[in-house]
C-alpha cells in the first residue's frame, strides 16, 4: 500500500475513553479505556466481534449513544479541542458538519416518510450556508458522485423506492456533502451483498481521498480492513488489544487474538483438506468484571500473570502496539494452529447415489399487482450422498427459494424435486428460529414429537445424544434459548436438524449471524458431521470463502438460474462465467498485499428486478463482455453432469 | 387513487347495507312493537290491531324492509311511527349537538394527549421515567372508571354541588357561551378515556420511533432534539396514532349516548333512547344507519389520511 500521510497532524485523538451501559444486572463497561489517534486523511479500521465495544466507542465520539449508554470518562480531542464536555447545542455544530456518520443498516437509517431531497438539502443549507436552490444542486451533485443514476430525478424518491445499496450511497452522500474532516462509518457494508459492498467501499475510498477526509471504519470483516484501511485497531472486550499499520497487523500480528482471528478465516490459498483453526470458547460476558487479560481463557499463550493483571498496550514495532504479556503473542509470525489436525476436511468421493435431484425447477410468485416474480427459472441440480453443494449468489438470486422448495415449504410452479429420505433445515438466525419459551431439549425433540418417534424416555435419550453430538454438554437440554450464545444456538439448530436422521441438511446462511471467532467452530462441526454421518449438505451462503472451504461443488446463481456449476476449488481457481469472476473478485481477501494489487473495478450495477426478465442472458445488463448475441440469445447450461457447466456464450 | 376510492366506496355501501338489514330484522325480534308500547295496557286487542294497521306494522316484513330501503335510497327518512314527526326535522336539531360534543372531544383529547404522550416518550427515552409511570398509572385509573360513573360524579360535584355548569335547560345556539358551558362536562367525561388511550398509544409509538436508526441519523446530522422529535419521530409515529383516533371515534359515538342521557342533552343519543323505549322502528333504524354511515365515513377518511402520512402505504 503506497500510502503517504500528507502532513502528520492529528485530527482525532481519544484519550482513555470509557463508556458504560447501566443495566438492571449492573454496569457494562462497553468501552473500557480506549486511546488512539487518527491523522488527517487517514483511514483507521476498528475490528472486533459483537460486544467488543467497537460501535459503542464510535458512537461515543459524537455522543450519539442512547440511554442507557453513557460516556463515563476520557477525552475526545477533535483538532486539539476536547469535545467530550461540550453541550448538546455545541456538539450539534460539529455533528454532520465536521464529522459525518454512515450507519450500518441503510434500510432503516433514512427517514422512511421523507423524500431524499428533504433529508439532504436542509443539512447542506445549514452547514454550507447555501440557499435552497444551491443546496439542491449540491445534493444532486453528491448523489451523482456516489453513483446514483439520474440524480435529478432520484432525489425526489422516498427511501423505500430504492435498493439497500442505493440507500447506502445516499447515506454516504449525506455524510460527505457537508465536507466533514472525519467520517465515522459503522459497519457500512455489512447489510449489503458482496458485489454491492465492493462498490460502496470504492465510493467511500475515492470520495474521502478526494476531499481529504479521515475515516474511522468499524467492521468485523478482516478482508475489508485489508482492502481499505491504513491503520487497524483490534478491539476485544471493550479495549484495544492491538493497533498498527495494516501491513504490520496482517504480516506480523502480535496479539494472540489477532493472530487467532487471522487463522480462522478460510483463505483461497488454504488447502481444503486442512482443518480450519478455531478459537476455543466464547468472548467474555461483559456484565461481569474481568480480572487480568480478557482473552486469557481462549489463549494458548496465557500464563499466570495474564490472570492477575491486564496487559497495557506496549510498543512492539514502529507504530505498532499490542496488549499482551507475551512479547510475540502465540509466537513470532504465528497464527492459530488447528486443533485435531487428525480430522481433516476429507474430499468427497462420490459413490454414485443421488440424494437430491432438481429437474427443470421453476418457481414463480404472483404479486398483488398482477405481476409475476420469477424466483427460480429452470434449475437442474444434483446432490450425491455425502456431498456438500454450495449455492452462492447475490440476494434475490433465488437461492433461498430453492431451500424452501427443497423442504416442501413452497410448491414448485413446474419441474420436480426428488429427495431420497428426508430434508431438514438450519436457518440463518438461530435466535429467531427457536420458540423462546421452549427448553433446548424440547426444541431438539420437537421433530421427534411431530413424527411420533419413540417413547418419551427414548426421545430424551435421543436428545442427549444429539446435543453431545454437536459438541454441547447434555445439561444444555434444560436451558432456554436466551441463555445460549449465538454459536451455541446454532449448534442446537444443527442438533434439531439431525434428529430425524435426514439424508440432506439444507443450511441457509448458517454462519452469517455468527461472530468470526465462533464461525470456524460451526464450520468444523458441519465438516465433522458430514464425515461421521455421511449426510449431504446444501450450504447456501453469500460468504464465498466459507463456501469454497466447506462445499464440494458450487452452483453460482443469478436471477433464478444456475450460471456456473463445478467442483468448488476449480470454480474458485478458474471461474469461467463473467458473473462468477466478478463475485470472486469482489470478495475482500484478508491480505493487504493482495488487496493493494487489486486493479479490476468492481462489478457495476445491481441485480435486475425479477419482475421482467431479459430475453437473452440474464447477466447481459451487467456483463463487461456482453454482445448483441448475449442480449438476444440465452446461453444454455448443459444438464446433469459432474463436470464443469457454464452458461455463457463466451466461456473459454 | 380513484380506483381505490371507488373500491372503498363499494365496500362502504355493502357494510351499510349489512347494517341496515341486521338492524331491521333484529329490531323486530324484540318482543312488543310500537303499537303496544304506545298503547300500554289501555287498548283492547281489536283497537290495537287498528293502530297497527295505521302504523303499517301489519304489512309483510319483506315489503316493509324493501320500503325502508327504497326510502333511504331517496333520502326520505320518513316520520316517527308513534308521533308522526318527520325524522329529518328531529335530526336537524339533534345532530349538530351530538357532532359538537364528538368533535370537541376529539380536538380536546388530541390537544392534550399527543403532547403529553410525546413528552413522556421523550423523557423515558432519556431514562427519566416519572412522567411515563405517572401517565400509565393515571390512564389505568381512568380506564377503571366507567364513563357513566364519572359523568354522575362530575354532575354531582360541578353542576349540582358547585353550580359551575348548568345541568339542564334548553340549548340556545344564539348564546354560544351557554352552549359551551352546557356541553363542557359531557365533553370532559368523554375526553378522559380518550386521553387515557391516546396518550398511551402516542407514548408507545413515539418511544419506538425514537429508537429507530433514522432518528439516530438525524441526530448525527446535528439537528436539535426538538427538531428530531417533531420532524422525524412524531411524523413517523403519526400512523399508529391516526389509526387509534379513527377507531376511538366509534367508541365516542357510543359514549355520546350515555353522556347525553345523563346530562339530558337533546342529541341523537337521547333520540335513540326515546325511539327504543317506544319501539319506534322507523326512528331507531334510521338512527343506527346514521351511526353506521358516520363510522364508515370516518374509517374511509382515516385510510386516506394514512396515505398522506406514509408514502409507503399502497392502495
Amino acid at each position: 500500500m503506497n500510502y503517504q500521510a500528507p502532513v502528520k497532524t492529528t485530527l482525532l485523538e481519544l484519550r482513555n475513553l470509557h463508556t458504560d451501559f447501566q443495566t438492571s444486572t449492573g454496569t457494562v463497561k462497553a468501552v473500557d479505556g480506549v486511546s488512539f489517534a487518527i491523522e488527517r486523511g487517514e483511514r483507521v479500521a476498528v475490528v472486533g466481534e459483537s460486544g467488543s465495544g467497537k460501535s459503542a466507542m464510535a458512537m461515543s465520539i459524537l455522543r450519539l449513544l442512547t440511554h442507557p449508554g453513557k460516556v463515563a470518562g476520557g477525552e475526545v480531542l477533535l483538532d486539539g479541542r476536547d469535545i467530550s464536555r461540550l453541550s448538546e447545542g455545541q456538539l450539534n455544530a460539529i455533528r454532520g458538519r465536521l464529522v459525518g456518520t454512515v450507519f450500518q443498516d441503510p434500510m432503516s437509517s433514512l427517514d422512511p416518510v421523507m423524500r431524499i431531497s428533504k433529508q439532504m438539502i436542509e443539512p447542506i443549507m445549514r452547514n454550507l450556508r447555501l440557499n435552497r436552490e444551491q443546496a439542491r444542486e449540491e445534493a444532486i451533485k453528491w448523489l451523482g458522485k456516489v453513483g446514483i443514476p439520474e440524480p435529478e430525478r432520484r432525489i425526489e424518491a422516498y427511501p423505500f423506492e430504492m435498493s439497500g445499496g442505493m440507500r447506502q450511497r445516499v447515506m454516504i452522500a449525506m455524510a460527505l456533502s457537508s465536507r466533514p474532516q472525519l467520517v465515522i462509518a459503522d459497519e457500512p457494508t455489512t447489510a449489503l451483498d458482496v458485489t454491492i459492498q465492493a462498490q460502496i467501499v470504492e465510493v467511500l475510498k475515492t470520495l474521502t481521498e478526494e476531499s481529504g477526509a479521515a475515516m474511522l471504519f468499524i467492521t468485523h470483516d478482516l478482508g475489508l480492513v485489508a482492502r481499505f484501511a491504513h491503520k487497524v485497531a483490534v478491539m476485544y472486550a471493550g479495549r484495544i488489544v492491538e493497533f498498527g499499520r495494516v501491513e504490520d497487523i496482517f504480516a506480523s500480528p502480535a496479539h494472540p487474538y489477532t493472530q487467532s482471528l487471522l487463522g480462522t478465516i478460510p483463505s483461497t490459498a488454504m488447502l481444503k483438506s486442512e482443518r480450519l483453526p478455531q478459537i476455543p470458547g466464547l468472548p467474555p460476558d461483559m456484565r461481569f468484571p474481568i480480572t487480568g487479560c480478557a482473552f486469557k481463557e481462549r489463549c494458548a499463550a496465557a500464563h499466570d500473570r495474564c490472570c492477575v493483571e491486564a496487559p497495557r498496550l506496549s510498543q512492539c514495532g514502529i507504530d505498532h502496539t499490542a496488549a499482551c504479556w507475551a512479547p510475540h503473542g502465540l509466537g513470532e509470525g504465528a497464527t492459530l494452529k488447528a486443533e485435531r489436525p487428525d480430522r481433516p476436511n476429507r474430499p468427497f468421493e462420490p459413490d454414485g447415489s443421488v440424494v437430491v435431484e432438481l429437474n427443470a425447477l421453476w418457481k414463480q410468485f404472483d404479486t398483488s399487482r398482477k405481476m409475476v416474480v420469477r424466483a427460480v427459472n429452470g434449475v437442474n441440480l444434483r446432490v450425491h450422498k455425502g456431498e456438500t453443494l454450495g449455492i452462492v449468489g447475490e440476494s434475490g438470486c433465488g437461492k433461498s427459494t430453492i431451500a424452501r422448495l427443497l423442504l416442501g415449504l413452497e410448491k414448485p410452479t413446474s419441474g420436480d424435486i426428488f429427495i431420497a429420505g428426508l430434508a431438514q433445515m438450519v436457518f440463518q438466525d438461530p435466535a429467531s428460529s427457536f420458540n423462546p419459551k421452549m427448553t433446548i431439549g424440547g426444541i431438539v425433540a420437537e421433530p421427534l414429537v411431530v413424527r411420533a418417534h419413540g417413547s418419551k424416555p427414548e426421545r430424551k435419550e435421543a436428545v442427549r445424544r444429539l446435543i453431545s453430538q454437536v459438541g454441547l454438554d447434555p445439561a444444555f437440554a434444560e436451558r432456554y434459548p436466551h441463555q445460549l450464545s449465538g454459536g451455541q444456538r446454532q449448534r442446537v439448530a444443527v442438533a434439531r436438524a439431525l434428529a430425524l436422521n435426514p439424508s440432506v441438511v439444507v443450511a441457509d446462511e448458517p454462519t452469517s449471524a455468527l461472530d468470526v471467532s465462533v464461525r470456524a467452530q460451526i464450520i468444523n462441526l458441519l465438516v465433522d458431521l458430514k464425515q461421521e454421518l455421511g449426510i449431504s449438505f446444501v450450504f447456501i451462503s453469500h460468504d464465498l470463502l466459507t463456501v469454497r472451504y466447506i462445499a464440494d461443488r458450487i452452483a453460482v446463481m443469478y436471477l433464478g438460474e444456475v450460471v456456473e456449476y463445478g467442483a468448488a476449488e476449480e470454480v474458485f481457481a478458474d471461474p469461467r462465467h463473467p458473473y462468477t469472476k466478478a463475485l470472486i473478485d469482489a470478495v475482500p481477501v484478508p491480505d493487504p498485499a493482495i488487496e493493494s494489487r487489486r486493479t479490476s473495478t468492481p462489478l457495476q450495477g445491481e441485480l435486475p428486478s425479477p419482475l421482467n426478465l431479459p430475453t437473452g442472458c440474464a447477466f447481459a445488463s451487467r456483463c463487461p463482455m456482453a454482445t448483441d448475441r448475449c442480449r438476444a440469445e440465452k446461453p444454455a447450461l448443459p444438464t446433469h453432469d459432474l463436470a464443469r457447466q457454464v452458461a455463457c456464450h463466451y466461456a473459454s | 387513487m380513484a380506483e381505490y376510492a371507488a373500491k372503498k366506496l363499494a365496500q362502504m355501501l355493502i357494510t351499510v347495507l349489512g347494517v341496515i338489514t341486521l338492524v331491521f330484522f333484529t329490531l323486530r325480534l324484540i318482543p312488543g312493537d310500537a303499537a303496544s308500547a304506545m298503547a300500554g295496557d289501555t287498548l283492547s286487542g281489536e283497537a290495537l290491531q287498528v293502530l297497527r294497521d295505521q302504523m303499517g306494522l301489519d304489512e309483510p316484513l319483506i315489503s316493509q324492509y324493501l320500503g325502508f330501503l327504497r326510502d333511504l335510497a331517496m333520502i326520505d327518512l320518513g316520520e316517527t311511527i308513534t308521533t308522526r314527526i318527520p325524522i329529518a326535522d328531529l335530526l336537524l336539531r339533534a345532530l349538530p349537538i351530538t357532532l359538537s360534543i364528538a368533535m370537541a372531544t376529539i380536538v380536546l383529547s388530541i390537544v392534550i394527549s399527543i403532547p403529553l404522550g410525546t413528552l413522556a416518550a421523550f423523557m423515558a427515552h432519556k431514562g427519566r421515567n416519572w412522567l411515563d409511570n405517572g401517565l400509565t398509572g393515571a390512564a389505568m385509573i381512568i380506564d377503571l372508571m366507567p364513563s357513566f360513573w364519572t359523568a354522575l360524579v362530575l354532575l354531582l360535584i360541578f353542576s349540582l354541588g358547585l353550580g359551575w355548569f348548568p345541568a339542564s335547560g334548553q340549548l340556545n345556539w344564539n348564546n354560544p357561551g351557554s352552549v359551551a358551558l352546557r356541553l363542557a362536562l359531557p365533553v370532559i367525561v368523554l375526553s378522559l378515556s380518550q386521553v387515557a388511550t391516546l396518550a398511551r398509544i402516542t407514548r408507545t409509538a413515539v418511544l419506538e420511533v425514537l429508537n429507530e436508526d433514522y432518528v439516530r441519523t438525524a441526530r448525527s446530522m446535528g439537528w436539535s432534539e426538538m427538531r428530531v422529535l417533531f420532524r422525524h419521530a412524531l411524523k413517523n409515529a403519526a400512523l399508529p396514532i391516526a389509526t387509534v383516533v379513527g377507531l376511538s371515534f366509534g367508541n365516542l359515538l357510543g359514549g355520546t349516548v350515555i353522556v347525553e342521557f345523563i346530562f339530558t342533552i337533546p342529541g341523537v343519543g337521547n333520540l335513540l333512547i326515546a325511539g327504543i323505549n317506544s319501539r319506534d322502528y322507523q326512528l331507531v333504524q334510521t338512527l343506527i344507519v346514521l351511526y353506521a354511515l358516520l363510522f364508515v365515513v370516518i374509517n374511509f377518511t382515516t385510510d386516506l389520511i394514512y396515505k398522506t402520512l406514509d408514502p409507503r402505504v399502497q392502495f
